[in-house]
């Protein structure tokens, strides 16, 4: 089972056009700023907004390809989905919610009600199996609609928002719990976050959305080393550069330019950890290929480290420690020379 | 705060500050009077020693009792028919909905004479749909129940439709996404998911439109007539003992105010109340 997708649709200002693979068993988080078309994403998947243009296949049968007139229904489409707030019907109890896909696929009552128990055992809810929405935990209710999506046995999972409606302290426990579950999920299954961590705990596989398309498609390991744009970058704390590559230089838009030590051209990008920002009073003598001078723009204290933020021909961020910070005197600003070694210094293609 | 304000300020304020709700307060004693005068003036002029003798006499128990069947009748047929129209209105984008609504809805402001005497020319024995409706099937509507039953439900379904519409389109649609990505097709989603989580509407729009029925008068009066024992209800049966007997009038006026007040606050306690 595979599921294979390309969504276009255009709804009010969003101008979706997604295009990514998930293989069987595989966990992919769908990750980006608010706005960028990843619950739209989803409910597309789903069937609860037509394509435009693209298709989607699950297992090598098409749900729906506007340009060959296919169209599953959702309600044909065996696809389990867990909504953001959960969405349990309120005028039904735990186990009449996790029955009621099994019994709109035309399962006997009876039999559903059993199935239906023994998701909520599974999901060590079965003494709440009576009880209405109302009465459960977000936690509990997290799980219902988890067991309500999983009932139907689905070839396609997807979970928007899955602990967003969660208080912080059980956020941690029910992510750990997810995850067990997603691992034992045999098919393609699709988180929808806003939050890195989740998405860094829940998944093999980042897709990163942005303004309705697709901006990277890789690993948790190198969508954090390798980020491929401004809001990635910034999430995980690196600088992020975009310009092109003429040997070892990469000139940027500003005129200005670094120094790396590999070879590269074209349209590249250059990222730089903020560890290895060196800052200094004065101008620095030695190998550092890129020095420049720039002002102190903000100084702010994370933990033992601070980041400083240094406007110039290259604006960067500096990490560096509280005790840097009171010898070069950050806080009250001014200029200050930045160097970085070229080899720390990594530039890959755009 | 107020202690830092000089003494005329503060004095100034506060009497600004009461003047409106005395003024309030007067427009809605104004009103309530208004509302409850007639009310009690029914009871106290009421002749209590005759009451056994207006219920009992079969002419107020006839009308009585096609009074609360006609309603009930026209409140099934609302329900029934009443129910998907508002879910068209409220779900389904078609062309022309607007004016369809508009003349759907038309009924609760139009004069309900008038509201009579379009549905004789519509379903009378020479009306539109009355005419070949007789000739094909040999039902004749008009001065029997089924007039009584149509006048009603002409001029109270309206009433469900707008609460129901206004229900469904207040709720949260994404319960029906849920229900559809779980397998349930259009009906069942609308059946078990839809209608109970609308019910609160739905109980308050029958509410209304039984109440309506139950009162109708003027569009009964000119379409199914004012025939002692087979068209006559309640309404009808006030307004001729008006001229006969005051005494009767009233008494079956307070009738009709119990029996709409009873079913109003049980339904309320059942399920208004409840939310």
């Amino acid at each position: 089972m595979t599921l294979r997708a390309s969504v276009a649709l255009q709804l009010g200002t969003l101008a979706l056009d997604v295009a990514f693979e998930v293989a069987d068993g595989e966990v992919v988080a769908v990750l980006g700023p608010n706005g960028a078309g990843k619950t739209t994403l989803l409910r597309a998947l789903a069937g609860l907004y037509p394509l435009e243009k693209g298709y989607v296949s699950l297992n090598g049968t098409l749900l729906e390809a506007p340009e060959e007139r296919v169209r599953v229904a959702p309600e044909g489409r065996a696809v389990g989905v867990m909504f953001q707030d959960y969405l349990l019907f309120p005028h039904l109890s735990a186990r009449e919610n996790v029955a009621f896909g099994l019994r709109a696929r035309g399962v006997g009552k009876a039999e559903a009600r059993r199935r239906a128990g023994e998701w909520l055992d599974r999901m060590r809810l079965g003494e709440h199996a009576h009880e209405h929405p109302r009465a459960l935990s977000g936690g509990q209710a997290q799980r219902v609609a988890l067991a309500r999506a999983l009932a139907i046995e689905p070839r396609l999972l997807l979970l928007d928002e899955p602990l967003a409606a969660l208080d912080v302290e059980v956020r941690q426990a029910v992510r750990r719990e997810l995850r067990a579950h997603l691992d034992q999920f045999p098919g393609p299954a699709v988180v929808v976050t806003h939050a890195p961590l989740e998405a860094a705990a829940l998944a093999d596989r980042l897709v990163i959305l942005e303004h309705g398309r697709l901006v990277q498609d890789g690993s948790v390991a190198e969508v954090t080393r390798r980020p491929r744009s401004e809001w990635v970058a910034r999430l995980v704390g690196l600088n992020l550069l975009r310009g092109q590559a003429r040997g070892a230089r990469v000139e940027l838009p500003s005129g200005a330019s670094v120094v790396s030590a590999s070879r590269a051209s074209g349209e590249v990008f250059a990222v730089i950890d903020p560890r290895a920002v060196a800052l200094h009073r004065r101008q620095p003598d030695g190998s550092p290929r890129n020095v420049w001078r720039g002002s102190v723009e903000g100084v702010e204290s994370q933990g033992d480290r601070a980041r400083v933020y240094v406007d110039g021909a290259v604006p960067v961020v500096a990490e560096v420690t509280p005790a840097a910070v009171a010898e070069l005197n950050l806080a009250g600003g001014g200029s200050i020379w930045v160097s970085i070694k070229a080899t720390e210094i990594d530039v890959y293609d755009a | 705060m107020r202690q830092l304000l000089p003494p005329g300020q503060t004095w100034r304020t506060r009497r600004r500050v009461s003047a409106l709700p005395v003024a309030l307060g007067g427009l809605a004693l104004v009103a309530g009077v208004l509302l409850i005068s007639p009310l009690v003036a029914l009871v106290v002029r009421a002749p209590w020693s005759q009451l056994g003798e207006a219920v009992t006499s079969p002419e107020a128990r006839a009308a009585l009792r096609l009074s609360v069947i006609a309603s009930l009748a026209a409140l099934a047929l609302s329900t029934v028919v009443g129910m998907p129209l508002a879910w068209a209105f409220a779900r389904l984008d078609f062309p022309g909905k607007a004016l369809a609504r508009a003349l759907c809805l038309l009924p609760m402001v139009l004069p309900p004479v008038v509201g009579g005497v379009a549905l004789l020319l519509a379903f009378g024995r020479r009306g539109l749909i009355g005419q070949p409706l007789g000739e094909l099937t040999g039902i004749t509507l008009p001065f029997g129940l089924g007039a009584v039953v149509l006048a009603e439900t002409f001029v109270a379904m309206p009433f469900l439709v707008v609460t129901v519409e206004a229900g469904l389109r207040a709720m949260d649609r994404r319960y029906e996404d849920v229900a559809a990505t779980l397998g349930a097709g259009r009906w069942t989603a609308f059946r078990r998911v839809t209608v109970p989580l609308v019910a609160p509407s739905l109980i308050a729009g029958m509410a209304l439109c039984w109440a309506r029925a139950l009162g109708e008068f003027g569009a009964t009066i000119t379409f199914a007539g004012n025939l002692s024992g087979r068209t006559q209800t309640m309404p009808l049966a006030v307004y001729i003992q008006l001229e006969r007997d005051l005494g009767v009038a009233i008494l079956l006026s307070l009738i009709l105010t119990v029996v709409s007040v009873v079913v109003l606050v049980s339904l309320r306690e059942r399920f208004l109340g409840t939310r």
